[in-house]
């Protein structure tokens, strides 16, 4: 039953990403055991696509910026774009398989974006390029251990050590992942350096039920070496399974 | 008293002259590698210094106290309302020890064109100005220099062109983020290439004018994030640094920094340098003490009879001592002098024509990431040729000490039977 949580946990925290992108639950789907395929669980792998509307809010030391966006995902496509503020308004960034690309609507031109780049920050915010579009396959690559159970600030919780596997391609050097017990939703993630130092905490919130499954519509993220900073992104709005063509993916230049 | 024991060891000297000649000879061409040596050394430094210093650096950055060491665009001199940039740069040029100085922003972005990209960094500069303090104007081998006829031109690195696949005349994107955190991004052309043979240098830097960086990272006119200086004398840059900081504060909050600091690697190679070239002189002082104070035994050992009939005559032991290491000071002294002409126009050659390393390559050799050309010109290192002298005349006197205790220790009796 535990496992079954955390797999639950886990899914829902792939999904959470999916909500970004589609392309983890996908493959997360394949890397778990087949006798995950009940319930609520297995629903929570059946989608195979989504549409979201999110906005996202950056603060740091230099102020605030608003900025809202739409999402579109199927199978390991992905496709961001900006529709405010307006000078930022028509930017998209277009993931299909490991190939990341941008459309800057100023300079009429896509950009390629190399894989080394994909660590830095997307569009100002304390989230990296990576954690958009990039497949992150938890369970593949990582090994699992229960590192607390019990209660905290008055909520039972299940917390997860994840460190990742030998030979994984992975950035982390530890990931932390929360669960509430009572529903198996995600509600704080950390991602730790080698050193076991924490570089960022990820909170979950606002759990809405969407389409039949309960997730959090807001994620916090926060670096641990900026204090005050923190990008907080909201989703207005989420659709599951929804048709889309595969022809949406594509940039403004290329259709 | 001691005025005819000098001019008597002095005399001393001149008796056997083969002796005396062979000694000095030994000391003098001492001192003439010596000179040789820390010539070189010293030349050999000042090229690091220069070279680099002038390709992109410069020798003095004024830039706001907290934008080193994260370079956040953000932290623009005089904060987000920026300085008067003509008045900071005419109040840097006020100190008359500083030669230019030129305004500069920095950038990170990345560059595509056509299907490639690469991440590299922007430097926003006045062409003008930046070439009174840099050299990297030199350096172009395709195409110009930033002109004011190409607003939105880049000149960049050989190596970053051919990786992207880039020519004269490419067109490129710049896709930054902007210090108000949106994504600056516009298209630029190609109007040069340099090769400074720097390999972080010609694959990831890319200039452009300072007008066209400030708009794409969408910065006002007046945010700099840096005043780049050059000197008169790069020696007095640490200090020139610290003034200019006190002076400026006034009105704007600065941090000067010089060369030693903005490059410690290369202030590191300085010191162990001049560490190379104290151990050089040892060594030469130490082969020194062996020819004086065999000379100087010698001549103890020829003079054992003539120093008892001194002794006999009524020389006391402290006497003969004195005359001893006048000896061994008046050859030293002569040594020197002799030594000294000789190094001369040794000296003069090696600061005019330089030493030719790689005649048959005629390549630049990098040393410590620096640049410095095949030819290896010398530099006057004043200080360095005194130490050596100074040197060299206490490594006499402390050899004739041992032969100055024997010779008072003679017995005139003895002395005078003996041979």
């Amino acid at each position: 039953m535990r496992i079954m949580d955390l797999q639950k946990s886990l899914t829902a925290v792939l999904l959470m990403l999916a909500c970004l992108i589609l392309a983890p639950v996908v493959h997360a789907a394949k890397v778990l055991p087949k006798r995950m395929t009940v319930d609520q669980v297995a629903h929570l792998f059946s989608s195979k696509s989504s549409i979201a509307t999110v906005t996202m809010r950056v603060v740091n030391e230099d102020g605030q910026r608003d900025m809202s966006m739409r999402i579109w995902s199927l199978g390991d496509k992905v496709l961001i774009r900006i529709t405010s503020p307006e000078d930022e308004a028509g930017v998209a960034i277009l993931k299909a398989g490991s190939d990341i690309r941008y459309y800057l609507p100023k300079s009429k031109r896509t950009v390629k974006i190399p894989a080394s780049m994909a660590m830095t920050s997307w569009m100002g915010s304390d989230f990296t390029i990576d954690d958009l579009v990039k497949e992150t396959f938890l369970t593949r690559d990582y090994s699992i251990t229960t590192s607390f159970e019990g209660t905290r600030g008055g909520v039972a919780v299940y917390e997860y050590t994840l460190t990742p596997k030998p030979d994984a391609a992975v950035v982390w050097g530890k990931i932390v992942l929360q669960i509430r017990q009572a529903d198996s939703v995600p509600t704080w993630q950390g991602f730790y350096d080698e050193n076991g130092a924490l570089v960022r905490g990820l909170t979950f919130s606002e759990y809405k039920t969407v389409g039949g499954r309960n997730i959090p519509t807001r994620l916090v993220m926060q670096p641990a070496d900026k204090t005050g900073a923190r990008t907080t992104i909201d989703y207005t709005d989420i659709a599951f399974d929804v048709p889309i063509s595969a022809a949406t993916f594509s940039l403004p230049n290329e259709k | 008293m001691f005025g005819p024991l000098i001019q008597f060891a002095w005399r001393n000297l001149w008796r056997n002259r083969r002796r005396t000649f062979i000694t000095m000879t030994a000391i003098a061409f001492g001192y003439v590698m010596l000179l040789f040596v820390a010539c070189l050394m010293a030349g050999l430094r000042w090229q690091m210094i220069e070279n680099g210093t002038a390709l992109v650096m410069s020798q003095i950055q004024v830039q706001a106290p907290a934008y080193y060491p994260n370079r956040s665009i953000q932290k623009t001199l005089g904060g987000w309302q920026g300085t008067d940039v003509n008045a900071t740069l005419a109040a840097v040029t006020a100190d008359r020890r500083v030669y230019a100085a030129a305004p500069r922003v920095y950038g990170y972005g990345l560059l595509s064109a056509a299907h490639r990209s690469a991440g590299v960094e922007l430097m926003g500069i006045v062409p003008r100005q930046e070439a009174k303090i840099t050299i990297l104007n030199n350096d172009i081998v395709k195409g110009d220099y930033l002109t004011p006829r190409m607003p939105k031109g880049v000149v960049l690195g050989d190596t970053l062109a051919s990786t992207i696949g880039m020519q004269l005349g490419s067109e490129i994107v710049l896709l930054t983020q902007a210090a108000d955190g949106s994504m600056g991004n516009d298209v630029y052309t190609v109007v040069g290439i340099f090769h400074t043979g720097l390999d972080a240098v010609d694959r990831g830097l890319v200039l452009m004018s300072l007008p066209a960086l400030q708009e794409l990272l969408h910065l006002a006119p007046a945010r700099i994030h840096e005043i780049g200086i050059k000197l008169n004398d790069i020696t007095a840059a640490t200090a020139v640094a610290a003034a200019l900081q006190t002076r400026l504060y006034k009105s704007v909050p600065v941090r000067a920094r010089a060369w030693p600091e903005l490059a410690p690697e290369l202030a590191s190679y300085v010191q162990f340098n001049h560490a190379i070239t104290f151990v050089l002189f040892f060594i030469f002082f130490l082969i020194a003490v062996i020819g004086v104070m065999n000379t100087m035994l010698m001549a103890v050992f020829e003079r054992t009879r003539e120093l008892g009939m001194l002794m006999a005559l009524g020389m006391r032991p402290a006497q003969v001592i004195v005359l001893i290491m006048a000896e061994a000071a008046g050859l030293a002294l002569a040594s020197l002098l002799v030594g000294g002409a000789i190094g001369v126009p040794i000296l003069w050659y090696l600061q005019v024509h330089g030493l030719d390393l790689g005649g048959a390559t005629g390549e630049m050799v990098s040393l410590a990431g620096v640049l410095v050309g095949h030819l290896w010109y010398g530099r006057q290192d004043l200080p360095a040729y005194g130490e050596a002298a100074v040197g060299l005349g206490i490594t006499a006197l402390v050899s004739a000490l041992y032969p100055a205790w024997r010779a008072a220790h003679v017995t005139p009796t003895e002395a005078i039977r003996k041979v």
